[in-house]
């Protein structure tokens, strides 16, 4: 197993590639912990998992043209829409086992888009998944 | 099945700019990549909310 460098992930929201003007991504997967601890002989907690919330943050360079960052996500945000989203470490090569893709349907709960004078226009977007599939990495 | 062109300045659906391609996508999508500017109909009727589908 490599190691690698970051440079030719594909991100994909709504069918559109948005790659270009994605600069970095994290995926976020957390169950919660519930603690089910009956009396026993070395004090241990016991837990199970209980309900998973998943999320993918997603750094973008503000663009505002036709099909672009802006035109792609804020309608989905207002509209309250479900949307499908791609993220696989290489765009140049298909999905597999060494190169896995991260899907799953998400809503854009919040939407904050904004500048500092001198900067690159730059924002972070939060996709919730948002059906019973959640998001999953596939292989094929 | 609908002929769509990418009008849009990056790929769509693994289509790249100025590509003609032929899929059936539902309603709700196409309605957003059409108004967002990704795709254009070349070969079919744009699809209504609510319409009957054949």
């Amino acid at each position: 197993m490599s190691k690698r460098v970051a440079f030719k992930d594909l991100v994909k929201v709504d069918l559109v590639d948005l790659s270009t003007f994605a600069r970095s991504v994290r995926f976020n997967s957390a169950s919660e912990r519930i603690d089910v601890s009956g009396f026993n002989a070395t004090g241990s907690n016991e837990y199970l998992a209980g309900t998973t919330e998943q999320s993918v943050t997603i750094e973008f360079y503000g663009s505002y043209g036709t099909g672009e960052v802006h035109a792609t996500l804020y309608p989905l945000h207002k509209n309250r829409t479900n949307c499908v989203i791609h993220w696989r470490p290489d765009g140049t090569t298909p999905v597999g086992p060494t190169n896995p893709e991260l899907t799953g349907t998400c809503q854009v709960l919040t939407y904050g888009p904004g500048a500092t004078r001198g900067e690159a226009d730059t924002y972070e977007v939060e996709f919730t998944a948002s059906d019973p599939a959640g998001l999953t990495f596939v292989t094929a | 099945m609908t002929t769509y062109k990418v009008t849009g300045p990056v790929a769509f659906d693994d289509h790249e700019p100025g590509e003609e391609f032929d899929a059936d996508y539902d309603e709700d999508l196409e309605s957003r990549a059409v108004e967002r500017g990704s795709i254009t109909i070349v070969k079919g009727n744009r699809k209504k909310k609510g319409a009957d589908e054949e």
